[in-house]
């Protein structure tokens, strides 16, 4: 007796194992959708939270940045000071962050690929320079879409040519 | 004219954004199966985790099934996950650069990367079966004005004035003409200082669609180049009015933005 409830435990635990195993598979490669930013301690500030975690809008048209692309672009360069050594830098920062309900942002992610759009490693001072601008800009608005206020997922790209911003 | 050829883009936007015709594939084959997962892909919500398992079920069946790659791309690169959207889209590409290229440029132009945008133009219209009135995905401009706005964009004027001119006449009739078409031909004349042509293009844009506020802008600029400073300050007012006009008409994709600050920099001065 003791032996086949043994057996019949095993048989029963690896089961549950192998389903669970499957259904992590599919289910870890992707979040509920494509980016979806989670909350990592040693990249993001814990201040910063979703009024509604469950529903951050993909729409990147109704986060607007207060008097527009224009501005934008001249708080970002207005900050910039270049150094002899991004001087050979040329590509794009594809910046990915959010913005709450409350008009913070936060969950900032980046790509840089180089002027073929290939992945690449930019000069690390210039990274780090433009990532704390760009965290650094507090005009933006959240999405107010169907007469509701959500939180929202935005992104910019910072197009660099010998380590000059260029403008849009 | 204009009604038949509305409805052959729409018919030819419908056939190259779709799965393809199913029957083609043999039956019982894994491209078949493909095919017909590929037909129930649109009831689910674009980048969510259901659609892209769906994506990865079609392509397992079927590899080699470009659809599925560019599909699975869109979602990330509207969201600025550009490295994973180019390499799907590049094999979406690789395997069929006829159906695929265009969108690649379009999505080039897009993260402001011109150069790339021309290589991918400059090869598809060079295919032997190249669609001569491909459309951007919006559908608001002909991809040979996006050249055309690209050449100007890393200065060579003269090549980006000949793409949209030549795009122009391959029109049959004038009904065909775009709703930004000369206003983009205008704009590349007024970067090339050539203010008689930029004139002429411009105000053909005021017969078709008289409502893009920069139109006007350039308008003032043309003549401003041309030395005549009052008639460049009405057309400036005008850029003004019109800018403040809240069903003014919004040029997408247009290349060379104008903003209100630019308007007001040539009133005031």
């Amino acid at each position: 007796m003791k032996w086949q409830n043994l057996i019949l435990c095993i048989v029963f635990f690896s089961l549950i194992f192998v389903s669970c195993n499957t259904n992590d598979k599919s289910k870890q490669k992707y979040l509920a959708d494509i980016g979806d930013t989670i909350f990592n301690p040693s990249l993001d500030d814990a201040k910063f939270k979703f009024c509604d975690s469950s529903n951050v809008l993909h729409k990147r048209a109704y986060v607007k940045y207060t008097g527009g692309t224009k501005i934008l672009e001249n708080d970002i360069i207005s900050q910039y000071k270049i150094k002899p050594e991004y001087r050979t830098f040329n590509g794009y920062f594809i910046v990915r962050f959010a913005v709450n309900c409350n008009d913070e942002t936060g969950r900032f992610r980046w790509e840089v690929v180089n002027a073929d759009f290939e992945e690449t490693t930019p000069p690390k001072g210039l990274e780090k320079h433009i990532i704390d601008i760009l965290k650094g800009l507090n005009k933006w608005n959240h999405p107010f879409y169907n007469k509701k206020d959500y939180d929202g997922y935005t992104y910019i790209i910072v197009k660099i040519e010998n380590g000059n911003i260029v403008r849009s | 004219m204009k009604k038949t050829l509305i409805t052959l883009l729409v018919f030819y936007t419908s056939i190259s954004f779709s799965q393809g015709n199913c029957l083609l594939y043999p039956e019982g084959s894994n491209e078949r199966k493909a095919c017909r997962l590929a037909q129930t892909t649109s009831e689910l919500k674009q980048g969510s985790r259901e659609s892209q398992i769906r994506f990865d079920s079609i392509i397992k069946l079927n590899p080699n099934y470009a659809w599925a790659y560019f599909e699975k791309s869109v979602a990330y690169l509207k969201r600025g996950l550009v490295i994973e959207g180019f390499k799907l889209l590049n094999k979406a590409v690789e395997l069929d650069a006829r159906s695929h290229l265009t969108y690649r440029a379009y999505w080039y132009f897009q993260n402001r990367n011109y150069k790339m945008c021309i290589n991918d133009l400059e090869r598809y219209y060079a295919l032997p079966k190249a669609y001569m009135f491909e459309l951007t995905p919006g559908g608001e401009k002909d991809m040979r004005i996006i050249l055309g706005l690209s050449y100007a964009k890393i200065g060579q004027f003269y090549k980006g004035i000949d793409a949209i001119t030549n795009c122009i006449n391959s029109y049959d009739s004038e009904d065909d003409i775009g709703f930004t078409d000369y206003h983009s031909l205008g704009v590349l004349y007024v970067l090339n200082e050539q203010y008689d042509l930029a004139i002429e293009a411009l105000k053909k844009q005021l017969l078709i669609n008289k409502d893009i506020s920069d139109t006007y802008y350039y308008l003032g600029l043309a003549y401003k180049g041309k030395g005549n400073v009052n008639e460049a300050n009405i057309w400036f007012n005008d850029a003004l009015l019109k800018f403040k006009d809240p069903y003014r008409f919004v040029n997408i994709n247009a290349g060379f933005r104008v903003y209100e600050s630019d308007i007001l920099k040539e009133i005031n001065n």
